[in-house]
């Protein structure tokens, strides 16, 4: 990853791939008709959004504390966050006019650009290497 | 062999799903006690290199977001058994 020195600008390129590659299920699901599917998908990715900044100012109080402490503080802040997954995933389950599992796949959007882009960075390290070994 | 009636056997059916939803429930658990530890260790790292500091915040913040996604994935399954979506 280009940006691995600076967690802003890494989280500005992640979130900038989740958004191009959400464009896709949206537009297609507003192509199909199917309303609900692109609201549940919208409602999960931007919860997923708030929830990564969050993760991140969390990150940085932490880091602030004494090791105790901030082990304390990061588990007690995922049962929270824990939490609010829960409250999206419920919402969407009982409200009618959010799809069940596009809000889940909404929810999943930046874990899995986060898993693509270590996939992509590892094939173009091998590549890399075998080229140098080529030279 | 034992013959339930349908009634019985949607109690039972909904018993076990219920429970299969709690213990579905219990593997949310895990990445929290992980995240922890993983925060104590970088907060104790960012001391010994301060100048490390950039490269420890992204490797925890992508760890974290990757470690809670088997989380949501329970709750999901959960969610799925309570409410047969």
């Amino acid at each position: 990853m280009k940006n691995i020195d600076d967690p802003q600008k890494l989280q500005k390129e992640i979130l900038k791939i989740t958004y191009l590659i959400s464009l896709l299920p949206i537009i297609s699901s507003l192509l199909f008709g199917e309303y609900d599917i692109t609201l549940g998908f919208v409602f999960g990715l931007v919860i997923a959004t708030l929830l990564l900044r969050l993760k991140y100012n969390n990150i940085i109080r932490a880091l602030s504390m004494e090791e105790d402490s901030a082990e304390k503080f990061i588990r007690n802040r995922y049962f929270i966050e824990y939490a609010l997954y829960f409250v999206v995933l419920f919402s969407a389950a009982k409200n009618a006019n959010l799809n069940f599992l596009a809000a889940a796949v909404g929810l999943f959007m930046i874990k899995f650009v986060v898993i693509l882009m270590s996939i992509v960075d590892l094939l173009k390290d091998t590549f890399q290497r075998k080229f140098d070994e080529y030279k | 062999m034992i013959e339930f009636t349908p009634e019985v056997a949607n109690t039972v059916i909904t018993t076990a799903s219920y429970v299969a939803a709690g213990a579905a429930m219990m593997a949310g658990m895990g990445p929290g006690i992980g995240m922890g530890f993983a925060a104590g260790k970088a907060t104790s790292a960012v001391r010994r290199q301060p100048e490390a500091r950039g490269p420890i915040i992204t490797t925890m913040l992508l760890g974290q977001v990757i470690s809670a996604s088997t989380g949501i994935y329970s709750l999901v399954i959960a969610i799925f058994l309570i409410y047969g979506i």
